[in-house]
């Protein structure tokens, strides 16, 4: 019986919902420091955004460098209709809700706008749109009237009772991931990576890639607008200077870590990304503080070179996990039986180009997988 | 007023141009985003202000700077982005944020974090048309259309020049005519980082004050230019640069709008690209099937 | 197989996660094992802001240092935790967390406005006393328990523009900084206490355009007087750039940020009149701020010597001296004291008749809002040529 459930489908909810589930013990038993809860905060709110940002980068192939823009609107609406609402339900889970829906609406809203551009341009010139659009946005609420939104100082919001914050949070991230891993998993996701994979070809068999497009915009525009409202409810201030493009830039590297289109990997990557950069933060002060950009950027290369690298291919795939419980088991490979891969489905060709018959390269099938 | 706001444009223009020509080339053809490219300014700014200090021949510590960054942009490609040739252009795109990281910090070990001053000399100024016009800014002007056109008569006419277009369009296919891919792009490195030296020193007369976060801003203003400009199209670094640089400038004059001068910049990038979709300059591409 | 490596995804995941908690675990409990005071604070040691937090954290650790050479307080020692925030407001929680479980019981806030307003918040939280030698913002101590030892913007605004109403001058140009609270919280009570004779040409500038000044100085190449509510870093830029464009007999004319101008630029190179309010001059010759300076540059150079350096001096001494006024008064201090506790009794001696005397200032007290009262003195740095 349990060989029939595909477990693969289903490892995300299941990480997700042990960590929700320890961690909730955790906290009601009072056993967890306000740090922890604040990291776990943390860890939450950085993986809503990369999988929402994977769905744009990962499966419709798109370049985004503005998405802490969509982040930035959630955290401000989100946190303003938190403080016009605190009068009236108090500092309570229905404040709570009102702002969530409230900021991812409105982040929706532009992630339509910036959609829009995305039907005519391509790769780097729509990379740049996208940064141009989280400036703006910075540079809009930085300049904004101190009554209205804060000014330069920022905006004060209500901050959640902390021992209850992350649980909400998980929650969001659990919806969050029914719902991408859902669409990515139907014929919709399907339609999506066909876009990525060559977009005249996914029109000419009849593909909607403008629905598509400003479908997947909107939704990784509506997650990071929720991750802002969670952002302002875990802070006492927003700052627009917070959401500049460094910080789209440090979801990207989240993403690209975790292995584009892997949701699993980003998950695994904004956690461990989190928490190496509040531990080298914590551990490193004083006159060591300038050690933190170090260590923080030599494991960066050397985790991308590892993964990545194509000289380094034989010793991955002779020392991964995999193998090396193969060896210690001596079980071998039953030829008969379907590998059924990680991702298989999402490995499926649908191109050659000319100049790749011409090359002769023999790994051009995976290349072309990654150069896209 | 609009000619003095003119130059004032052309001023910062220039030194945007100047560094999006090193951005462009390294991007037209090694194809990746090399988010170091600033910070290569920073460090052969500081190999300036070293050399100064020593020496004090301006000359000089620019020669011995563009030495210095050139040896700096190669040996940076074959630690952090020649084990990744081959795989996405995005994990390239991380080991170049992460060297960014490494080097700012490095120099903040080194150099401390108090701001250093470079004093190159002064370059005076000329009166043309009733304004007055800096003289460095005349010379960042006319460095930058140098450059540009020697790097486009080298890139379009020399064997080397069109290796590099080739390595551009099809590395495989270079590599099957006998063109040494590794050589090329450790070649295309080397000037880019050349030019971040030449751009360093402009900044430098400008703006005497070294912090290692000098190329942080430069650097995604340069990416912003050569997008706009066309990607990979030379001129079009140049144009895109001076264009941001005087749209800049006009925005600061007027009290109304100077707070969203940012906003404003970007809003004009947009509307550029969504009317000409492949930059100014760019060549549009067929997609094919 | 799958199975298997399923699991192990979720045993990593779940060792990392524990390894969280293993962060904070036995943290909830060590206050009760320091040995000695501990003083911490969070500011930029990274980034570009970060020579004000170098300057804080170096002079801190000096008057630290100097205090345990002469025996603590009543044998006690202090230690000093300085955690980095690199400018950004998203750092200060873990910051603040990371200190409160190292035993944290006073601090010294933030050193820049910008992450302040989050520190103000969570300190009111647990109560902790703070000081902070620089964020200067009028919102930092919104709260009981938040005191500052630099000019609050809106009361330096409001000085420079008195001071400006008496000068007579017709028009004058204000150069700042768009997205900095500090600069603009300046500028807006500048404006509103500006006699309304007075014309003003206005120049702006912000991050991601902070070396080149052309335009601005263009705008601004009328004024023969030019208030600059702006750190020292892009003041000296900007006065290197206009040097020859402005009328030699300019005065620029600044606030408690110029200070460390002379230890970034060659003044003399300048033909004008640079003058700046505040609460010290790194180029003092005599008294208490000259032996700082002495100190300080003996042991750190003097490029990075300032006014938050001084100040956070001060703080130090002022939250030790208060200390040793309560124990003088009878009021035990035990070396395990929870933050709560010394932060009842540090605010007793502020708001009360503690009255400290440093090197930013001689005899500084306290008002009930928590700003503070010194004199401002006028400090011509450069005289016109």
């Amino acid at each position: 019986m349990m060989k029939n459930i595909k477990w693969k489908h289903y490892v995300n909810y299941i990480i997700v919902g042990i960590a929700t589930i320890i961690f909730t013990i955790l906290s009601l038993t009072s056993s967890l420091s306000s740090s922890s809860l604040y990291a776990l905060e943390k860890i939450a709110i950085a993986i809503i955004l990369t999988v929402s940002l994977s769905l744009v980068v990962g499966f419709l192939g798109e370049l985004s460098l503005g998405h802490a823009g969509f982040m930035c609107i959630g955290a401000y609406l989100g946190g303003k209709a938190a403080v016009l609402l605190e009068p009236v339900f108090g500092n309570t889970i229905m404040t709570l809700l009102i702002a969530l829906i409230i900021g991812a609406l409105i982040a929706a809203l532009f992630g339509f706008v910036i959609g829009l551009p995305a039907l005519r341009l391509k790769g780097d010139y729509l990379a740049i749109v996208t940064l141009a659009f989280g400036e703006i946005t910075r540079s809009l609420f930085m300049n904004s009237d101190p009554e209205l939104f804060g000014g330069t100082l920022g905006l004060e919001t209500p901050r959640f009772d902390r021992n209850y914050l992350f649980i909400i949070a998980f929650i969001i991230l659990f919806i969050c991931l029914i719902i991408i891993q859902n669409i990515i998993r139907s014929k919709h996701g399907r339609a999506i990576t066909a876009i990525r994979d060559n977009e005249i070809a996914a029109r000419s068999i009849g593909i909607n890639v403008t629905k598509y497009k400003l479908m997947v915009f909107i939704i990784a525009a509506f997650f990071a607008g929720m991750a802002g409202v969670l952002y302002s409810f875990s802070n006492y201030t927003i700052q627009s200077s917070t959401f500049d493009y460094n910080y789209s830039i440090e979801i990207l590297v989240m993403v690209v870590l975790g292995g584009m289109g892997n949701i699993t990997g980003s998950i695994l990557s904004a956690t461990f990304l989190t928490i190496l950069d509040i531990r080298l933060q914590t551990i490193l002060t004083g006159d060591m503080a300038v050690l933190q950009d170090v260590f923080r950027s030599l494991i960066l290369i050397v985790f991308i070179i590892y993964n990545n690298a194509e000289r380094l291919r034989p010793f991955r795939e002779k020392y991964n996990l995999k193998s090396v419980w193969q060896r210690i088991t001596m079980k071998k490979k039953d030829p008969n039986k379907d590998q059924d891969d990680e991702h298989k489905w999402d490995r499926v060709p649908t191109k050659i180009k000319m100049d790749e018959i011409l090359t002769l390269n023999v790994n051009s099938q995976e290349k072309e997988d990654k150069d896209d | 007023m609009f000619f003095e706001t003119l130059i004032n444009g052309l001023s910062s223009g220039g030194t945007y141009a100047m560094i999006a020509l090193g951005y462009t080339m390294v991007y037209g053809i090694a194809k990746m985003l090399n988010f170091a490219h600033g910070d290569i300014i920073m460090v052969s700014a500081y190999v300036l202000f070293v050399m100064i200090s020593l020496t004090g021949q301006p000359l000089i510590a620019l020669i011995i700077s563009i030495i210095f960054s050139m040896i700096l942009g190669v040996v940076i490609e074959k630690l952090a982005y020649k084990p990744l040739r081959g795989s996405s252009p995005l994990a390239v795109l991380i080991s170049a944020i992460g060297m960014s990281y490494l080097l700012q910090s490095l120099v903040q070990m080194i150099f401390g974090t108090a701001p250093k001053m470079v004093v190159i000399g002064d370059l005076g100024s000329i009166t043309m048309f009733g304004v007055r016009i800096p003289v460095y800014i005349l010379l960042t002007l006319v460095c930058t259309f140098l450059i540009m056109v020697l790097l486009s008569i080298y890139i379009k006419y020399s064997k080397v020049g069109r290796a590099m277009i080739a390595v551009s369009d099809n590395r495989d296919a270079a590599m099957l005519m006998g063109i040494d891919v590794n050589k090329i792009i450790a070649l295309t490195f080397a000037i880019g980082s050349a030019l971040a030296a030449v751009a360093g020193f402009f900044m430098m007369i400008k703006s005497p004050s070294l912090t290692n976060t000098l190329g942080a801003m430069p650097g995604i203003k340069a990416f912003t230019a050569a997008v706009i400009g066309g990607i990979g199209s030379i001129p079009g670094a140049m144009v895109g640069g001076i264009l941001l640089g005087v749209i800049e400038a006009f925005s600061f004059r007027m009290p109304m709008i100077a707070p969203y001068t940012d906003a404003i910049e970007f809003l004009i990038l947009i509307i550029i690209l969504l009317v000409k979709p492949s930059g100014l300059l760019g060549k549009m591409k067929r997609e094919k099937v | 197989m799958k199975m298997l490596k399923r699991l192990l995804t979720v045993i990593v995941v779940v060792a990392m996660a524990f390894t969280v908690i293993g962060c904070s675990a036995g943290g909830n409990d060590s206050t009760s094992t320091n040995s000695e005071y501990v003083i911490g604070f969070s500011g930029p040691l990274t980034g570009d802001a970060a020579v004000y937090g170098t300057a804080v954290n170096n002079s801190a650790q000096m008057a630290v240092d100097e205090i345990n050479a002469n025996g603590g307080l009543n044998g006690i020692r202090f230690k000093l935790i300085a955690t980095d925030d690199a400018h950004d407001a998203t750092r200060v929680a873990t910051n603040y967390a990371s200190m409160m479980e190292d035993g944290m019981q006073v601090s010294l806030g933030t050193v820049t406005t910008a992450p302040g307003l989050e520190f103000s918040n969570l300190s009111r939280e647990d109560n902790v006393f703070f000081l902070t030698p620089s964020a200067s913002a009028d919102e930092i101590p919104q709260y009981e328990n938040g005191f500052q030892m630099c000019f609050a913007d809106g009361n330096q605004g409001k000085v420079a523009a008195e001071y400006v109403n008496t000068t007579g001058y017709d028009t004058i140009g204000i150069f700042y900084k768009s997205d900095d609270p500090y600069s603009v919280g300046i500028y807006e009570q500048f404006k509103e206490n500006l006699s309304s004779d007075i014309e003003t040409v206005e120049a702006l500038f912000n991050d991601t355009n902070s070396s080149d000044f052309s335009t601005q100085i263009s705008t601004l190449q009328d004024c023969s007087f030019i208030f600059m509510p702006i750190y020292y870093t892009p003041a000296s830029v900007f006065m290197m750039q206009a040097k020859d464009i402005l009328a030699p007999d300019t005065i620029y004319y600044g606030c408690d940020g110029f200070d460390g101008l002379a230890g970034q630029m060659d003044l003399t190179s300048i033909p004008q009149e640079v003058t700046m309010l505040s609460h010290f001059d790194s180029n003092a010759t005599s008294g208490p701020a000259y032996e700082y300076i002495q100190k300080y540059t003996e042991k750190y150079g003097s490029d990075t010597l300032n006014m938050f350096g001084a100040s956070a001096y001060d703080c130090v001494y002022a939250i030790y001296g208060a200390m040793e006024k309560a124990i003088s008064e009878g009021i035990e201090i035990p070396v395990d004291i929870s933050a709560s506790d010394l932060c009842e009794i540090l605010k007793d001696q502020f708001y009360g008749d503690y009255v400290f005397s440093g090197i930013t200032g001689d005899k500084i007290t306290w008002d009930e809002n928590g700003f503070v009262n010194k004199a401002a003195v006028k400090y011509v740095l450069k005289e016109a040529d």
